[in-house]
């Protein structure tokens, strides 16, 4: 059962706003080990200089985007079994199901409740404690 | 302040920035000249705007937005067509979006049946109400998707996570397999271009994009055999491609593809299931490839040369991690480098990455680490802003204001102490000056904004006034980039909107009038910033119908603003509009007077230490020219003495000085004197008594003239009694510290520590020249 204190999460998302929220819901949970990213070039420098264990993302950002993100981690050895929960807007099927096909773990339908986060994250890495 | 409240207040600043994005991504479109980039930004603004709204649940901002974004989306995946009516109805909807953000920020609400307007709009676009029935499915949409757990093997670790801080992680990850959908034979080409393939002009990428077209195709880039780069030949093409394809085709088919290739590079072509070969080694030892970087790069459009070289590793040119950054796991590896990987590998539609986890060699990483310091960040550079707190600038630029001033105290007593101008304590201090300037320029720096942000409200502006009168109007913006002091572009709206309804409502005519006048039915009216000569000049310019001179000199002498016999050159009949007391209610509608005239504009410009002035051609159009200086902070001005006082004038309105003869020197009326200026007869104006120092003015052969001119092109000279020099002064409100005074603009604080006033030099000259006959000086104020 992982602590989640101890897991380390990249907030990935180009609008502060997002970021914030997630940031917030995620300490809510008691996971407070979190640094954020306003785009998948960011978020990889970020991760390549630190390691994380899980990666939320959105989709839609400017210079790289989630899709491009998750193939990048996905694609390069030690970062490619990094855990990634990508947001998406509700409109996003096509994108969650190519997403998946490059081996997203779970997603999250915005807007999204504390509890929800708290599923998806479960559901990834088992109960958190 | 409670967090999500804070988070919120971010929200709606965010969303400012986006919906300024978004507008000028719309505005790009419709004059047709937006790329896939534009349009996705404009899709993302708005998806970011309902996303945003969505976590604060703004239901009435969510749903137009949903809608909105809808049609987005149809737009830049090509699904709809970006024409004309398209654009427009999506302008007219972000007006819309726009109130929705601000009534959902302010707690207001936008006006239903404009609100519903423009939804039936956008959705007449998606030609259904399938915009709203997607709003309404289930919140959290089952996609058929099944969590990833990760599974830790030999761990116990339930959830297979792994403790970054205990252990290097190693754990496997349960990547769902792509199954193979619709049975289609697979295939496995192995394609590895030779020299002479480039050198016949043709291109890899190309070649991969057809192939792309026969079915869904994985593609690996096999650059193992690509050397560092010192060993890299630049006529030799290192790279080939093994490509997974899943086709109904059949290998003629396939081969076809190749077809004027095929004699220039290695083709293996294999039914997936017979004998797969092995892909890499063969194209690793084969005399194969050629080609410089450039088409290696061209090859695969994606791939750029920096990224490749990057990869390669020591190259010089690559963006590449810092050093301190470079992760030890990862020594080869950059962040250019895997973007490129995510990015580039596939062809197009769609196809899937299988990009291999870095086989590559990794070069000593001594050899990345310096050209990782000589590459480092240029995609950070762009982004390297940071925001200050308004506050903290001011601060900053009153105390460079005093610096300047404590710097021009202490050069004037060490002057004052008899020190020559060579001495080194003089020398020092000019490099002070120097020094001083530096920084005073470089504060303003940084007060300095594009006047974007008061073009941007413009479009808008002139889509409603278009609106409103019936008329069609295409706003042209160019400058938008021009920069100037904050105070100023705050200052600036109010004239610019004013000016631009002007514009639109009485210079434009309307389609029917155009097409009278044989030209085109949709007016242009163009607004255009620009630096000229150490100031800001803004520009507005219509191709309407131009100033009709006859009606407004009719006008002017129905005021009483002129006599009827009064001879006015053409150019000072259109400026007879900035008057006061020139507009009336019958002049102007509602739209662009709302009470108002232009004189009220011009004092707005002039209260910024500005000229304006018009100049139109009946039947072509009007230009109005407004010249603001860059700041008002700090002022370039000749120090003057005028009874007694040290007085500043704005080196801008100077024109020259010069001692005045008492030949050239005329009385008319016995007391207004002119002064002949090279044939030209100006009126010359005693400073002392305009500004009442003194009751009588003094000899003019006994003072210096110097010679002005305003904004209007109205020219003076001002009397002084001596020029004491040219001098840069820290510009002191005077309203802020004492109250507003005729003639005097400003005030400053000199090197020697007195206040000395700044003179309004268009205040004196236009109170001077407005006095309607030369005869009736009894109305000079006194």
């Amino acid at each position: 059962m992982p602590a989640a204190s101890a897991l380390k999460t990249l907030i990935v998302d180009d609008q502060q706003t997002m970021r914030s929220l997630i940031r917030t819901s995620l300490h809510a949970l008691g996971i407070t080990q979190t640094r954020e990213a306003p785009d998948g070039e960011e978020a990889l420098r970020a991760m390549l200089s630190t390691p994380v264990n899980l990666v939320i993302t959105d989709f839609n950002m400017p210079k790289l985007d989630g899709l491009g993100l998750l193939r990048a981690i996905r694609a390069h050895g030690p970062t490619s079994k990094v855990a990634v929960i990508m947001l998406t807007g509700r409109a996003d099927r096509e994108l969650v199901q190519r997403a998946v096909q490059f081996g997203v773990n779970n997603y999250l339908v915005k807007p999204f409740t504390t509890q929800t986060l708290k599923e998806k994250i479960e559901a990834v890495f088992g109960p958190l404690s | 302040m409670d967090p999500f409240e804070s988070i919120k207040q971010t929200f709606f600043q965010e969303c400012d920035e986006l919906l300024t994005d978004a507008e000028q991504g719309l505005l790009a479109m419709e004059s047709g000249d937006a790329d896939s980039e534009t349009i996705n930004a404009v899709f993302r603004a708005v998806h970011s705007i309902k996303g945003g709204a969505g976590a604060f649940g703004l239901e009435q901002l969510i749903r137009f937005a949903h809608v909105f974004e809808t049609v987005m989306d149809e737009v830049r995946s090509e699904k709809m067509e970006l024409t004309d009516e398209v654009a427009k109805v999506l302008l007219r909807a972000f007006d819309v979006l726009a109130d929705h953000v601000h009534a959902a920020r302010d707690g207001g609400s936008v006006e239903e049946t404009r609100s519903l307007g423009a939804l039936g709009e956008l959705k007449g676009l998606i030609g259904a109400e399938d915009a709203d029935d997607d709003m309404n499915n289930g919140a959290d949409e089952d996609f058929g998707f099944v969590p990833v757990t990760l599974s830790v093997e030999g761990d116990e670790a339930p959830g297979g996570f792994i403790d970054l801080d205990a252990q290097n992680a190693s754990a496997e990850i349960a990547v769902p397999s792509i199954e193979d959908e619709t049975g289609q034979t697979s295939w496995i080409i192995e394609f590895s271009p030779k020299t002479e393939m480039y050198a016949k002009a043709n291109e890899s990428g190309l070649v991969l994009r057809e192939l792309a077209r026969l079915g869904e195709t994985r593609v690996t880039l096999l650059d193992e055999t690509l050397p560092p780069l010192d060993q890299l030949a630049a006529e030799q093409a290192y790279v080939s491609w093994r490509i997974q394809l899943f086709t109904d085709s059949d290998e003629a088919a396939i081969r076809e593809v190749f077809e004027f290739v095929e004699d220039d590079c290695n083709l293996t072509i294999t039914c997936e299931g017979g004998e797969a070969q092995a892909a890499a080694p063969s194209a690793a030892d084969e005399s194969l490839s050629e080609d410089d970087r450039a088409a290696a790069a061209s090859a695969n459009a994606d791939i750029d040369i920096a990224a490749l070289l990057a990869r390669v590793g020591g190259a010089e040119a690559a963006p590449a991690e810092p050093a301190a950054e470079a992760p030890a796991e990862a020594p080869a590896e950059n962040v250019a480098a895997l973007i490129a990987r995510a990015q580039s590998v596939e062809p197009p539609p769609a196809p899937k990455v299988e990009a291999r986890p870095t086989p590559a060699p990794a070069p000593a990483p001594a050899a990345a680490a310096p050209a990782a310091n000589s590459g480092a960040a240029p995609a950070a550079a762009p982004t390297a802003t940071i925001r200050v707190d308004l506050d903290r600038v001011d601060r900053l630029i009153n105390a460079v204001g005093e610096l300047v001033i404590q710097q021009a105290m202490l050069s004037q007593r060490v002057l004052e102490s008899g020190l020559a101008r060579s001495s080194n304590v003089a020398l020092g201090l000019e490099d002070l000056e120097l020094l001083t300037r530096e920084i005073q320029d470089s504060v303003m720096a940084i007060r300095a904004q594009p006047v974007k942000s008061v073009f941007q409200r413009m479009p808008r502006l002139a889509r409603e006034v278009a609106d409103m009168t019936g008329k069609r109007v295409k706003l042209v913006m160019e400058g938008e980039g021009t920069e100037v002091d904050k105070t100023v572009i705050e200052r600036l709206t109010d004239p610019i909107t004013h000016m631009l309804r002007n514009a639109i409502d009485h210079g434009l005519e309307d389609p029917e009038g155009r097409a009278a006048a044989g030209k085109p039915a949709e007016g242009v009216v163009r607004l255009r910033a620009l630096h000229r000569g150490g100031r800001i000049v803004i520009e507005l310019q219509d191709d309407g119908r131009g100033i009709n001179r006859p009606r407004v000199r009719g006008i002017a002498v129905d005021k009483g603003l002129i006599t009827e016999d009064q001879v006015l050159s053409d150019e000072e009949i259109d400026n007879l509009i900035f008057l006061p007391g020139f507009s009336t209610a019958e002049t102007i509608s509602d739209i662009s007077g709302r009470g108002v005239g232009m004189d009220v504009v011009r004092r707005s410009i002039q209260g910024l230490g500005g000229r304006i002035s018009i100049s139109s051609e009946p039947g072509k159009g009007s230009k109005f020219t407004m010249s603001l200086p860059l700041t008002l902070a700090v002022l370039d001005g000749m120090v003057v003495t005028a009874a007694e006082q040290t007085l500043v004038a704005p080196l801008s309105a100077i024109v020259e000085s010069l001692t005045p003869r008492t030949e050239d020197v005329h009385y008319i009326g016995g007391k207004d004197a002119v002064i002949r200026i090279r044939d030209i007869f100006v009126p010359l104006i005693d400073v002392g008594v305009a500004l009442g120092f003194r009751e009588t003015a003094i000899d003019p052969a006994s003072g210096v003239a110097v010679l002005v001119e305003s904004e209007g092109g109205g020219k003076a000279a001002l009397l002084v009694e001596a020029i004491q020099g040219q001098r840069q002064v820290v510009i002191k409100s005077l309203e802020a510290n004492y109250q507003q005074i005729d003639g005097v603009a400003a005030a400053t604080i000199l090197g020697d520590g007195r206040v000395a006033l700044i003179l309004d030099v268009d205040a004196l000259v236009t109170t001077q020249r407005r006095k309607p006959a030369p005869r009736s000086e009894k109305r000079m104020a006194s």
